[in-house]
């Protein structure tokens, strides 16, 4: 197969719930993708993880034929639930939106190792811990 | 099918940003977008055939979503411009950008993309919502485009299944190693062939490549199975035929393989050679001692048609 890419997209939309509206249709409309065939596969892939937002990483070649592989949910939304905040701070240099343990951003940090590209879990933690101060949460011991 | 919204106007959103910024940028466009959606577009680099396909870290991420514009109050846009200034004072996060879009029937648009095309001088491909009556002699061969590569739409796959109309005997035996979607193997049944195998390494095309060849009433001829050439080969024969539209690099290192699931006598057509790795992949079968008997290009692709000497 001669599989030149012609586009590369991650979308990251609620497990169960893809529909040809955006952002889906728009990100993949313009690369001519079989949407329909997509959102199937991808719900069917994803229905017992409803309620969590499943990243998916799209690979468009260029005849159009695609592959896709669903990633672990993304950092802020790990870390929003576990510090049980509904979102992030509008404003993390200055409002708090929640807390987390060292020990849960631990946990988070080995459920996303094999979507990271850090080289050790303390790698990894480090990333998350960034990710909490960008969305005004506070790691405490 | 609809796009499972009111119809109308949609907003685009979109920034640039760091790849450190993407996670916190996407998850303030999550908190407004329709759908919880984001889409992030991360920059890539690749080799003129696809080969070592890499995202680039070094160049900035473009982070979108969408707004129903229906939906949008004035103070929707002006917190989510105070996120990303703040978000600003942290990481490299670029200007929001915002576009109007008007509703389209995504669903459906793609599809405009397949029409009826010509592939080889005589097979035709059409999507299974096309009529198309043939002319005498075309062959017309339906597929549903989807995941597994060769939609009939690639130069590639055009001068691999042009080199199996001009080298198929009735009657042959064929090889399809790479099979992708079945395109190769059902055209080549469709052409003829008493018996085709195929081969592929990912378990998606040997799914496809099935549907594909029983969509064409030729699923009792074309057998797929997961796999390569070489050691282990699921289907160890020899072969009147062998084709393979493969990227060169893997070609090459395929090369003794290949050949030895040629018959002697036995022809072999190799698709997807970027112009540039051509030579690389004549050495590469020469080294095997088979004779080049046609090439054909189209754009920077090339297609070789090698036969294996008779002892």
């Amino acid at each position: 197969m001669a599989k030149r890419v012609r586009g590369y997209v991650k979308l990251q939309i609620p497990a169960g719930k893809a529909t040809p509206a955006p952002p889906i249709g728009p990100a993949l409309g313009q690369h001519g993708v079989a949407i329909m065939d997509f959102c199937k596969q991808y719900n069917e892939r994803t229905q017992s993880m409803a309620g969590q937002i499943v990243p998916v990483l799209i690979t468009v070649f260029e005849d159009r034929s695609f592959s896709f592989v669903t990633k672990t949910p993304p950092a802020a939304d790990l870390l929003r639930r576990a510090a049980g905040a509904e979102k992030g701070s509008g404003r993390p240099n200055a409002d708090r939106a929640g807390r987390v343990t060292a020990a849960q951003v631990r946990e988070i940090a080995e459920t996303k190792m094999r979507d990271l590209n850090a080289v050790d879990i303390a790698g990894a933690i480090k990333q998350i811990e960034g990710t909490a101060r960008s969305m005004g949460i506070d790691v405490v011991a | 099918m609809t796009t499972g919204t009111s119809a109308g106007r949609w907003l685009e959103l979109s920034v640039i940003c760091d790849t450190e910024a993407v996670e916190p940028v996407a998850e303030l466009f999550a908190r407004h977008g329709y759908n919880q959606g984001v889409a992030i577009e991360e920059p890539f680099t690749q080799d003129p055939d696809g080969d070592h396909f890499a995202v680039d870290p070094s160049r900035p991420v473009v982070v979108r979503t969408f707004l129903n514009a229906a939906d949008v109050v004035p103070e929707t846009i002006a917190e989510i411009r105070q996120g990303l200034w703040h978000l600003g004072q942290l990481r490299a996060v670029g200007d929001l950008v915002i576009s109007e879009r008007e509703e389209e029937d995504w669903a459906n648009a793609w599809k405009a993309h397949y029409s009826v095309h010509r592939v080889g001088r005589r097979v035709l491909v059409k999507a299974p919502w096309h009529d198309y009556e043939p002319q005498p002699g075309e062959i017309v061969l339906e597929l549903d485009p989807g995941m597994a590569f060769g939609t009939g739409l690639h130069p590639s796959t055009q001068l691999s299944l042009m080199a199996l109309e001009d080298n198929l005997a009735a009657g042959d035996r064929v090889l399809d190693v790479g099979i992708g979607s079945g395109i190769l193997a059902t055209a080549a049944a469709l052409l003829g062939a008493s018996a085709v195998d195929g081969v592929d390494i990912e378990p998606v095309a040997v799914r496809s490549a099935r549907e594909n060849a029983e969509r064409n009433g030729v699923g009792a001829i074309v057998r797929v199975a997961q796999g390569s050439v070489g050691d282990g080969a699921p289907f160890p024969g020899e072969y009147d035929l062998v084709v393979a539209n493969i990227i060169a690099r893997i070609l090459i290192e395929l090369a003794p393989g290949l050949t030895a699931a040629a018959r002697p006598g036995g022809v072999l057509i190799l698709g997807g050679i970027i112009d540039i790795k051509e030579d690389a992949v004549c050495d590469a079968f020469d080294a095997q001692g088979l004779t080049l008997e046609r090439r054909e290009e189209r754009e920077d692709w090339v297609a070789l048609v090698l036969r294996k000497p008779e002892p």
